[in-house]
């Protein structure tokens, strides 16, 4: 005991720096594959509690949903491009959700040019309205064509990311450190191992290390992103292996493409548009990432249908242009 | 005999300089003098300090050493803007990486992976010539050259990762990076890129004699201490005339386990355990990639890797055909807006 005591000034620091790396029990662990390998879900009980009581402060408060209706007839807008299939009720409903979604603190005249005495609603002057159009594009891309990875039924809308304000949390831009996040951007990168056994002449996989880090790098961050650990999607004795792999892993491979494209059709395109102050060290614009969506959680804000697309027609569906009013008689 | 310590006491010989027994080469004399008594490191071995050695290649290979570490550390300076507190802060994280793939075995560009190219042959050079000297001078002093061939045994794994791979693979862009952070990235990256080292034969084997070498080590250690008020650490005059240390325990090791090394044989265990760890290692990373791509698969041919049963409901449908082709198949060079030419040295990787 003594030997304790006078040792104390010594062992109290590591002691205190040991446990500083680590969470408040307790954890929550949930097996999800065969035993032995390491797959399991874990959660720490007050972290998720946290996270669950933060979310409920940010639900935002959009209109009700209501049942779908007709279009509104050609000529109902000036320049309406994405959202013709609307009618006026849910247009007006679906600009007030996007307020709540995007610009809660900005209001209406964060996209609209706005004077003293009018609004005008149908000028493109603003960048954030060319920005807002095609966000809106590409979450109707996202709705329709990449169900596999953000559900059938369920979808995302704009504050899945955004979370009411106008810039959502972790975009990115090029740097020199985050060289492995281009993978997500414009080649399909990840895989660096082989088929074969032997490498030979005419057989020699080129991946090289330089590259599997790489990989190492964008995996790790997917793990940040969706609070998972490796396991989650793969035996880690054999990372590549897709037959031992969970499920999850295809939806995590379907979510890799979808961001890729995303990314490549919707935000590099804005390129011009962004205004400098938007713009990266580099001169890109910002662009998407899995932790854009997700930040932190395997189901994007734990899942709330608050964050899906059901029952918002303006997003479940490829917009069109409300077409201009016919020519009248006598004109 | 004035050198002489128990390990048992705590008593330090404090008594004139040993300039020790002449070198038979004399021609170079020993650098500065006999050296200097110090009471710390009395506690953990001999307090004498010196006299050393340097000569010629030692005086070159500390040279081309210390030349190695400066470009490491100014390129490590460099990373961060010649900012020191950055340079202290980010320190495990900084790293002088080798070319690109894309420069294969050419000289690439100074500061696309010259300077590690540099850096790297000028650390194998002090390494070499450091060997040089510690077979030099076991010779002088009329030792066996086991010393030497163990350290040889050791830079044949260095070399084999840094430079006997890197040309089998025809890429300088495969050696190990100098960096705390980014050697390690190498060493999973190798693993990860070709199918997980621990189905390498040879990989196994290392493992076996590297923890083979620890339990000896351990085994010995103990073993010597256990016997110190004996006189058991006296070992040469123990294996020459085995006294009543060396027998207990002798007897200590049949008793407990049926067998025993003696006290000359068990330095041969260690020291081929020893040496075995990083040859098998050697081999087992010469063979990764020049001739087998993939640990595991050959493990599946071979039937080392276990069989798991299926045991997902799988509610999402498993990849379909065609679907890991990419429709994105650009190549990857730095041709992004606002990229071009200010990407880092890790930009053609592929």
């Amino acid at each position: 005991m003594r030997w304790l005591r006078s040792k104390l000034a010594l062992i109290a620091p590591v002691v205190v720096l040991a446990a500083a790396g680590c969470e408040v029990p307790p954890q929550d662990f949930t097996q999800t594959g065969y035993r032995g390998l390491g797959f399991e879900d874990n959660n720490n009980r007050k972290t998720v509690f946290d996270s669950a009581q933060a979310l409920a402060a940010r639900i935002p408060q959009t209109p009700p949903k209501i049942p779908k209706m007709e279009p509104a007839p050609p000529g109902t807008y000036e320049n309406v491009q994405v959202l013709g299939h609307l009618s006026a009720v849910e247009f007006n409903l679906f600009m007030q959700s996007l307020v709540e979604w995007v610009a809660k603190d900005e209001g209406c005249a964060y996209c609209h040019v706005q004077t003293a005495d009018s609004v005008n609603y149908a000028s493109d002057a603003n960048y954030t309205k060319l920005v807002s159009r095609r966000m809106i594009q590409m979450t109707q891309d996202i709705n329709v064509n990449w169900s596999a990875h953000v559900g059938e039924d369920k979808g995302v809308n704009c504050w899945t990311c955004h979370q009411s304000n106008p810039l959502p949390t972790n975009y990115w831009f090029y740097t020199d450190e985050n060289q492995p996040l281009r993978n997500y951007v414009d080649r399909e990168g990840a895989r660096v191992q082989g088929e074969a056994i032997f490498n030979g002449p005419g057989q020699r996989n080129r991946q090289s290390i330089n590259q599997t880090v790489y990989t190492y790098q964008l995996m790790t961050h997917m793990s940040n992103a969706l609070g998972v650990n490796c396991t989650y999607c793969h035996n880690s004795a054999r990372f590549a292996d897709w037959n031992e792999s969970s499920p999850q892993r295809v939806t995590a491979l379907r979510g890799l493409r979808m961001i890729r494209h995303t990314n490549m059709e919707y935000l590099v395109p804005l390129q011009d548009v962004w205004p400098e102050n938007r713009l990266g060290p580099m001169g890109d614009g910002p662009k998407l990432q899995c932790a854009t969506c997700h930040q932190g959680a395997n189901l994007p804000q734990m899942g709330t249908t608050a964050s899906h697309a059901a029952g918002w027609p303006g997003l479940t569906q490829i917009g069109y242009p409300n077409p201009p009013a016919e020519a009248t008689d006598g004109g | 005999m004035s050198e002489y310590q128990n390990l048992i006491t705590q008593v330090q010989v404090h008594g004139p300089l040993d300039p020790g027994v002449a070198a038979e080469d004399s021609e170079w004399a020993r650098v500065g003098k006999p050296g200097f008594i110090s009471r710390l490191l009395g506690r953990i071995g001999d307090a004498q300090v010196g006299p050393v050695w340097l000569g010629a290649l030692g005086i070159a290979s500390l040279v081309f050493g210390l030349a190695a570490i400066e470009i490491m550390g100014l390129w490590f300076l460099y990373q961060v803007d010649w900012n020191f507190m950055e340079f202290i802060r980010l320190l495990p994280w900084l790293s002088l990486d080798p070319p690109s793939p894309a420069y294969g075995l050419g000289f690439p560009p100074m500061m696309e992976g010259g300077w590690w190219l540099v850096a790297g042959g000028f650390l194998t050079f002090s390494i070499i010539l450091w060997w040089l000297r510690m077979y030099l001078r076991a010779r002088a002093l009329g030792l066996g050259t086991h010393v030497a061939w163990a350290f040889a045994a050791a830079i044949f794994l260095y070399l084999v990762v840094g430079f006997i791979r890197p040309i089998l693979m025809g890429s300088w862009g495969e050696a190990v990076p100098f960096g705390l952070i980014s050697h390690l990235h190498w060493t999973a990256g190798l693993s990860m890129r070709h199918g997980n080292l621990f189905y390498n034969p040879f990989h196994m084997l290392s493992i076996v004699f590297f923890y083979g070498s620890v339990l000896l080590f351990a085994m010995h250690a103990a073993t010597i201490l256990a016997t110190a008020k004996m006189g058991g650490e006296r070992e040469i005059d123990q294996s020459t005339d085995p006294g009543t240390a060396a027998e207990r325990t002798m007897v200590f090791w049949r008793w407990t386990m049926g067998f025993n090394a003696n006290m000359e044989s068990i330095h041969r265990w260690a020291y081929w355990f020893a040496i075995l760890t990083v040859l098998t290692g050697g081999i087992a990373i010469a063979i990764t990639g020049p001739v087998v791509d993939n640990w595991y698969r050959w493990g599946l041919k071979h039937g080392i890797v276990p069989d798991y049963p299926d045991v997902y409901a799988a509610p999402v449908p498993a990849v379909q055909p065609g679907e890991l082709e990419a429709p994105y198949q650009t190549a990857p060079p730095m041709t992004y807006p606002g990229l071009d030419g200010a990407a880092g040295t890790m930009g053609g990787a592929r």
